[in-house]
């Protein structure tokens, strides 16, 4: 009796489970066909606004619809301690507000982890909730995605509503609307947002230990090295008790980007660019020339003691790191050019005078010299995040106005350094001097750049305001350290061009596993033994290769000779 | 004829009487049914990304079949070394926790049961519950800060004595040890709870005739407690067989790390890599429902064994 009971219910299971397959799919089906719809409609809007060319749209008049529309805007939320809810707080009304009175469009923020941000933005788009404006530093991500139909291209609204969109022209121009424009069907999946400016790495060291230690900043590669001996050596005299708590050389478990400034010395600063492209999927320059020897340095370094030993243990996000150098365990390091500054009274050279005492600080020095003798900085093109619309986006016109609103220069100003008095002072000379703010002024990144979505880097409504600006720019830390740090990393800068042949497929899906791959090699590599590191380098890199490095760099190779011919540098 | 629809009669009878007196039993029964149908079987339908090709913006049932009459993702799987590694790893891991970690609560239950001092047998109980509780994240934090090379205590006190560190975490070998030696750490305690649930069900009468017989503690732990929870034993045995395939996200993920992935990359974190970050869907699917059948298969084997051996199994 019991069993009959049991199987009906089982069996009513059943059923109901496969009703609601049943329902699944029609409601599968039936969304399938609004969107199909919702699709229709946008091509027939796109047309429409076609027609109205030069004009601008005539859906708007003077740049406002006639009923609110509404619009979902992605922000990074970086979770700092201290910081504001990333979508609502005195500068999303700013921008709310704005966008209200201008377009009559209404806005809304959906926060973004940072540091998972395109695990997340997959999430999203998949489950068809991402928000109408995507933005990720991942352009494989949305080249994955148009190609399964889920993003819409951007093109015909670039080009058509050129009318109502002048801010965006001016601030990104042709360069960066147009960097990912496919060569063959002139679709654009994806703007690129603009780098203000180009810096991208320096090397720090702790002056303060220098002084003690009687030594010049070191300016070549040997000097450095005998630098972190003699810090090494030195270790009771620099931390007292904690001696053997001493790092020289910090390096995490990013090799390829934490020692980038050494890597990029052993490249060839003459280096063509269809080698410097083919070898270009990896922006840590994995499979350049050079940098197999430039990791044996930093091996022997690893060997004798002169780096962090539990480096790869840390995963990225981690601030262990961090709270080495703040703690002033650390003698020198390689990062962003300004990352000592960022951050205000949490930054780390503020933390590290509180710690180690006033004369504690991190100061920029340029020491690997390349084979001219120079210090090339290889710096890639002026692009930043990528921003694009997901197919889900029923506003597309609406989002276009958002973009031009948050690169109108005074908006991305009153971003940037906020209210005087509050957020920043003006000096004498005009220059803009950030303070460290408090409560519902704090901005969650610096400079606000998680809501300045098309720039990236300080940009003063005027030009001479902001060169003078930047180096006051990060509470509390002395603007001559900045200057420096900012003309070091200047020194020698290769900006990098657009090389654009087309969708290279063999990249596909291939970001997060060679990356994976890619520190595999570094960590092994760096950490092996000196007599294993020819092996181990090889291996690893064998498989890296194996695992589509190789397929990349054939395709770019052959993509490249369609394009260029026989020609080693760019028309 | 007419005996037959009595008997359906009666039977329609004593099911309503049936219903009525257990309906609330069965009402219970509800919702994890429909828990199971909402997040285990409405899912399955996504089983056929595994054969078609996958778009975000496309209904599943529209997607066109892939290559190979669906079966390319499957053979790309089986030619992807890395895939093949996750496998090994996934099925060496796995072996080694049914090795080490599958015993170890038992004896420690053979152990706790031992014990007279009733309140000391409760707090040694209550503290080896506890790692239970902790998530894999913090385990990790605690073996970093245990086992770290260099800031590591352990390794701090190795240095103290004059001894090399040892890389519990960061060197291949060392770190298969550590994994197995954190993962028996967590689950000793929990997985205890059972055998001594079976134990407590033994009839003391039986200790107290064989302590008549002369039989000493380890006479009756050998012909009693463990003859006892025998059934307990075989069953867990059962399912863990079935997961040999299978492993929780987790732990792998939290304790991983670049220098030993060519041991700690199990089929979970492929997945993880490949299909959700790298948003090969179709691919990981695949991996997954062959790690599914497979695990089915398992576990049916490791039945029927146990059928063949004279236990009951677990249906």
């Amino acid at each position: 009796m019991k069993k009959k009971v049991l199987s009906i219910l089982l069996a009513g299971a059943m059923v109901m489970s496969m009703t609601a397959c049943g329902g699944d799919s029609g409601n599968a089906g039936s969304s399938e066909a609004g969107s199909s719809n919702a699709g229709s409609g946008q091509s027939s809007a796109a047309g429409g606004s076609a027609e109205a060319e030069g004009n601008g749209s005539s859906e708007l008049v003077d740049g406002k619809f006639a009923e609110t529309r509404s619009i979902t805007v992605e922000v990074y939320d970086r979770g700092n301690d201290g910081g504001s809810d990333p979508t609502n707080n005195m500068y999303t009304e700013y921008i709310k507000k704005g966008m209200l009175e201008d377009h009559n469009v209404a806005v809304e923020f959906v926060a973004v982890p940072r540091w998972t941000e395109v695990e997340q933005i997959n999430n999203l788009l998949a489950g068809k909730t991402a928000p109408d404006i995507c933005v990720t530093y991942d352009y494989p991500t949305i080249q994955t995605y148009a190609n399964m139909g889920g993003v819409l291209d951007l093109a015909p609204y670039i080009e058509n509503n050129k009318a109502d969109l002048p801010n965006l022209w001016d601030w990104l121009g042709e360069t960066n609307l147009y960097w990912d424009r496919d060569p063959a069907t002139g679709t654009v999946w994806g703007i690129e947002a603009k780098l203000a400016t180009s810096n991208r790495i320096n090397t720090f060291v702790r002056q303060d230990w220098l002084d003690k230690l009687n030594m010049e900043a070191p300016t070549t590669r040997q000097e450095f090295e005998d630098m972190l001996h003699a810090f090494k050596d030195n270790a009771e005299l620099l931390l007292g008790a904690d001696a053997d708590k001493m790092v020289p050389y910090s390096v995490s478990y990013d090799v390829g980007w934490r020692a980038a400034t050494l890597i990029e010395s052993f490249i060839d600063p003459d280096i063509s660019d269809k080698e410097y492209y083919v070898n270009g999927f990896d922006d840590r320059k994995l499979t350049q020339e050079g940098t197999k020897e430039a990791v044996r340095l930093l091996n022997k370094w690893y060997n004798e003691g002169l780096m962090w030993k539990d480096f790869a243990l840390y995963g990225s996000g981690d601030t262990t790191e961090d709270d080495m150098l703040k703690a002033g365990y650390v003698g020198a390091f390689t990062h962003n050019w300004d990352y000592p500054f960022r951050n205000g009274e949490d930054s780390i050279n503020a933390s590290l005078q509180r710690i180690a005492g006033e004369d504690a600080q991190f100061v920029a020095i340029d020491c690997f010299e390349d084979k001219n003798g120079t210090h090339t900085k290889f710096v890639p093109g002026p692009i930043d995040r990528k921003i694009f619309f997901p197919s889900t986006n029923d506003e597309p016109l609406a989002s276009m106005l958002y973009l031009d609103w948050i690169s109108d220069p005074e908006h991305i100003e009153y971003l940037q350094i906020g209210d005087e008095g509050v957020t920043h002072n003006v000096l004498e000379d005009g220059a803009v001097e950030t303070i460290a703010a408090t409560g519902d002024a704090i901005q969650n990144s610096g400079m606000n750049i998680d809501y300045t979505i098309t720039c990236n880097g300080l940009k003063l409504a005027d030009e001479e305001k902001t060169i003078k600006s930047t180096a006051h720019s990060y509470a509390g830390i002395d603007p001559a350290v900045v200057e420096n740090a900012n003309a070091i990393a200047q020194t020698d800068m290769k900006v990098g061009k657009n090389v654009n042949v087309g969708t290279i497929e063999s990249e596909e899906g291939m970001g997060p596993v060679l990356s994976e791959k890619r520190d595999i090699v570094y960590d092994t590599a760096m950490s092996a033994s000196e007599a294993d590191f020819d092996a181990v380098w090889d291996q690893a890199l064998e498989d890296y290769m194996n695992a589509g490095g190789q397929a990349i760099m054939e395709e770019r190779k052959e993509k490249w000779e369609a394009a260029f011919g026989d020609a080693d540098m760019l028309p | 004829m007419k005996s037959k629809k009595q008997a359906v009669t009666q039977q329609k009878v004593s099911f309503k009487v049936y219903m009525k007196r257990y309906w609330q039993l069965y009402a219970l029964l509800a919702l994890p049914l429909l828990y199971l149908l909402i997040f285990k079987y409405v899912p399955m339908v996504y089983i056929q990304i595994a054969f078609k090709k996958y778009s975000i913006v496309e209904s599943i049932w529209k997607l066109p079949l892939a290559d190979n009459h669906g079966f390319e993702y499957f053979i790309k799987a089986f030619k992807n070394k890395d895939f093949l590694l996750a496998l090994r790893n996934t099925v060496g891991l796995n072996l080694l926790d049914l090795v080490i970690g599958f015993p170890a609560p038992i004896i420690f239950a053979l152990i706790l049961n031992e014990l007279c001092f009733k309140r000391f047998k409760k707090v040694v109980q209550t503290i080896a519950y506890m790692p239970h509780f902790l998530s894999w994240v913090i385990i990790y934090g605690l073996a970093l800060q245990l086992f770290a090379p260099s800031t590591g205590f352990v390794n701090m006190i190795l240095n103290n004595l004059g001894m090399e560190s040892i890389p519990f975490l960061n060197e291949s070998h060392h770190w298969v040890a550590t994994y197995a030696g954190l993962g028996v750490w967590q689950n000793f305690g929990w997985g205890s709870i059972v055998y001594l649930a079976a134990i407590a069900g033994i009839s003391p009468e039986l200790y107290e005739a064989a302590s008549v017989d002369g039989a000493g503690r380890f006479k009756k732990m050998w012909h009693i407690t463990l003859p006892g929870i025998k059934p307990t034993i075989v069953v867990l045995l059962v399912m863990n067989l079935g997961s040999i395939l299978g492993s929780n996200f987790d732990r792998p993920y939290a304790l991983q790390n670049k220098l030993v992935m060519d041991v700690a990359n199990v089929i979970s974190t492929y997945v993880y890599k490949v299909g959700i970050k790298g948003l090969q869907f179709s691919l990981t699917t695949a991996v997954g429902l062959f790690q599914s059948v497979v695990g089915v298969f398992f576990l049916l084997m490791a039945n029927w064994i146990a059928r063949k051996l004279g236990e009951r199994g677990i249906w």
